[in-house]
């Protein structure tokens, strides 16, 4: 038995790797990327060579990061690896891990789910047309190998990383054909003018918005404002985007970014309370101030606690880290605090910011929109929001909607439809989204070849007997 | 008529099972000796009813239910298992339920799918599955269209046996007191809770299972299999899924002295690789497909392995529809007790068909209850 697994190799995970190492702890981690860094810093294959990968002032700290995570002695690297299963045991918890070559489950003392996050998905008409992908995904194209993954970009959403998206398109060589804020422009001044010392502080990050605005200037580039997306048209695949104002614009792709939500399938699949996070929706698991859940030994870190960026998602790794070596008797409440102060101190001034660019980015005018009757809300099983409306008329608890119309059932586990689902629920019944919680989480957090779940129970005979 | 739900409608074993439609003679009762398999013949008169009544439900409710009842087979791997399914379709013959041992050329032109380990298998015409997910709503949909009043959200909290009937005290959305001259309790792995409030004893025992469905694929498998040595129901639903399971045990959360029945039942990592395992090595095309879930439900069992259906004798006027295989039956238990509740002409004969699952067997278990 391992005293620590880390799922997720991202920012948080990796610090989180380097205190409990630090502390002697056996440590493995693991992610589904081959390489270690996360969405926010996703490596090119090995072999590959990036010029100028990530060279951006935002991402010198998570460089950093990577660098001394990579150097480190006494963690286990497992890439490649999907955690499809994450239940309690009498004397820690057992990881249901599986591989292109296999299945099998891993013992561990502690636990630290340190998932990230993904792209708010927002149903709206077209978005199931073959080319629209969320801003996330392009990114994770261009950033890693500069592959362009389309003809002619539009970017669409409320969150300004559609500035940098559009950028490290722009410089990989691809065609933004505009970039679209729903918001108007006065709105994100007003709610970034509200906090000036928040910018201040974080000037940085202000001056790399600065220059992708002038990457975008320079290619000729439009960022317009005040322009909700209505509609993806096209029969087969994307064709256009449809605005509010009825205007048209052609392209082959369109990216979507509305802002994140966090991955919360192990922590509610073993049982941690999660709590709705405020506009963007998605279950941020609650935890203490060692980052630990309400499930003894299962520690989160980073986006599963609420999304807030990789500067925050270090800090709390590192306070998780320590948690988990203090948790464990390696680590006195006293060497613990101090280790963890600086940390804790960065951590309170991060806020601000993160605080910041949620109002900025503020999804909640493109959430409250109806869209039309027969717009799909779950894409897996193709249900649309008339199908839903029908049901909510005689049921509203999240399971039997699922349960009545397949809503959830699909591949996807629900990533895709349960936030929009729980909104749509909370219009209807007049309560907050989330309020009579969400689809019972279930085995297995990703797909799973059945041959490769045959073999487990030799391994977990053990797991069971305990 | 009120029918009063804890959580809401078809949220319990009714909405969670697999949707089987099974009329062989069940592997558990096969599995206890030849006089448990004799005596578990006597099952087959319901079935047999089972097999009309599914025929006829779609029209019955005015709804799709997506009821598939293209044929079963219920398989063998071994000479000792194929000499099981011998002994099986006699009984099952001489109780009216046509069951035929099909193997060789014809069992691979019947399943082409099968895997070459399965070497015979029992078939019956009749078998099939339907959708857990469409029949419960047709239900409820029938029962308010005929003037019942369905109350969700709503908790009994409290039976008081009066003469010539019951006093009902609810609790949550329909919070009250109703008076009721007859009660029927259909509360799944609940229903002895709620029995005790009625001062008797229903002895059911929760069992949990898990099942597993793949992500949905082009038509591939029209029949229910089962197997007759190993735990194993499988069949293609509607939308395409495969589901996956046959009794394997998922494991209840324990306290206080009892299993508690609020909480989730744990998934069991042996259970989920032998349950597939089993799955693959009769079909190994699932062997590719890719899990998308596995969950877990509670049913309930009595001590005979027998539903427990019908009136409670020590306690005038309240019956009890529960103790597992309810999908497959429920629309025939539903029919009975109706009946049976109805009094008239048509009592006497529904009382007779329910009598293997009759509550009277038990009832000397309420003996000392004071009434």
């Amino acid at each position: 038995m391992i005293d620590l697994a880390i799922i997720g190799g991202g920012p948080a995970g990796q610090a989180a790797a380097e205190q409990a190492a630090a502390a002697g702890l056996s440590v493995a981690v693991f992610d589904e990327q081959p390489r270690p860094g996360g969405q926010i810093a996703r490596q090119p294959p090995a072999g590959f060579t990036v010029p100028d990968w990530l060279a951006g002032r935002a991402y010198a700290e998570v460089r950093a990061q990577l660098a001394r995570f990579e150097g480190l002695g006494g963690v286990a690297w497992h890439g490649g690896t999907a955690v499809a299963g994450l239940a309690a045991g009498a004397d820690g918890f057992r990881l249901t891990v599986v591989t292109p070559d296999g299945a099998e489950r891993v013992a561990a003392r502690r636990v630290l789910v340190a998932a990230g996050c993904y792209d708010l998905p927002v149903p709206l008409p077209g978005w199931t047309l073959p080319g629209v992908m969320s801003a996330g995904a392009a990114q994770a194209f261009v950033k890693s190998q500069r592959i362009v993954p389309g003809g002619r970009f539009v970017l669409a959403g409320t969150h300004p990383l559609m500035l940098v998206v559009a950028a490290q398109i722009v410089e990989s060589g691809g065609v933004v054909a505009a970039v679209m804020f729903d918001q108007p422009l006065g709105r994100c001044v007003a709610r970034a003018l509200a906090d000036p010392l928040t910018i201040v502080r974080h000037a940085g990050l202000f001056v790399d918005a600065a220059a992708a605005r002038r990457v975008l200037a320079r290619a000729g580039v439009p960022v317009r404002f005040g322009r909700p997306l209505a509609a993806v048209e096209g029969s087969e695949a994307v064709a256009a985007a449809r605005f509010a104002d009825g205007s048209i614009m052609a392209c082959d792709r369109v990216a979507l970014c509305y802002g994140f939500v966090p991955q919360a399938d192990l922590p509610r699949q073993a049982g941690a309370t999660v709590r709705w996070q405020a506009v963007a929706g998605g279950w941020a698991t609650a935890h203490d101030a060692w980052m630990e859940t309400d499930r003894p030994g299962l520690f989160v870190a980073g986006e599963t606690t609420g999304v807030g960026g990789a500067a925050i998602a270090l800090c709390e790794g590192r306070l998780a880290g320590i948690g988990i070596a203090r948790s464990l008797g390696r680590l006195d409440d006293a060497a613990a605090a101090g280790l963890a102060r600086a940390t804790r101190r960065r951590h309170a001034r991060l806020s601000g910011f993160a605080r910041m660019l949620a109002a900025i980015a503020d999804p909640a005018e493109v959430l409250a929109r109806v869209p039309p009757a027969d717009t799909i809300l779950c894409r897996c099983e193709d249900v649309t929001h008339a199908e839903i409306d029908a049901v909510l008329a005689t049921a509203t608890a999240p399971n039997a909607v699922k349960l009545a119309t397949r809503c959830g059932m699909g591949v996807c586990q629900g990533r895709m439809c349960e936030g929009a689902l729980l909104r749509r629920i909370a219009a209807a019944d007049g309560t907050a989204p989330g309020a009579a919680g969400g689809f019972t989480a279930r085995f297995p957090a990703r797909l799973v070849p059945i041959d490769l779940l045959c073999g487990l129970d030799d391994v977990s005979a053990e797991a069971v007997a305990d | 008529m009120l029918i009063v739900e804890a959580a809401h409608a078809n949220a319990g074993a009714s909405g969670q099972n697999a949707g089987s439609l099974h009329f062989q003679i069940e592997r558990r009762f096969l599995e206890q000796g030849e006089a448990k398999a004799a005596e578990a013949a006597a099952i087959t008169g319901l079935s047999r009813m089972a097999v009309d009544d599914w025929r006829g439900l779609e029209q019955a409710l005015g709804a799709d239910l997506h009821v598939h009842m293209h044929g079963g087979l219920m398989v063998a791997e071994t000479a000792d298992e194929v000499a099981m399914l011998e002994r099986k379709a006699a009984r099952e013959r001489a109780a009216g339920l046509s069951a035929e041992l099909v193997d060789g050329a014809e069992l691979r032109r019947i399943a082409p799918y099968l895997s070459e380990r399965v070497i015979a298998a029992n078939h019956m015409a009749d078998e099939g599955h339907a959708d857990p997910r469409a029949v419960t709503p047709a239900f409820v949909a029938a029962a308010r269209a005929a003037g019942a009043v369905l109350a969700e959200r709503t908790r009994v909290t409290a039976i008081a046996r009066r003469a010539g009937g019951f006093a009902v005290t609810l609790a949550g959305a329909g919070a009250g007191t109703v008076q009721a001259d007859q009660l029927l309790i259909a509360a799944g792995v609940w229903s002895a809770g709620v029995g005790a409030l009625a001062n008797v004893h229903l002895p059911l025992f929760p069992v949990a299972l898990q099942m597993n469905v793949t992500e949905r694929v082009a038509p591939f498998l029209p029949h229910l299999i089962q197997h007759v040595g190993r735990r194993l129901s499988m069949k293609q639903a509607h939308a395409g899924n495969v589901l996956i399971g046959g009794g394997w045990p998922s494991r209840m959360a324990a306290g206080d002295g009892r299993f508690d029945l609020s909480r989730r039942p744990e998934l069991l990592a042996p259970s989920l690789a032998g349950n597939l395992a089993v799955a693959t090595a009769v079909l190994p095309h699932v062997g590719g497909l890719n899990l998308i879930r596995s969950w877990t439900g509670t049913t309930a069992i009595t001590a005979d392995q027998y539903p427990l259906v019908g009136a409670v004798p020590c306690a005038p006027g309240l019956f009890v529809a529960a103790g597992g295989s309810a999908f497959t039956l429920g629309p025939t238990f539903a029919r009975l007790i109706a009946a049976q509740m109805a009094g008239g002409g048509a009592a006497a004969e529904a009382k007779a068909a329910l009598a293997i699952a009759a509550p009277a067997r038990f009832d000397h278990l309420n003996s000392f209850m004071g009434g």
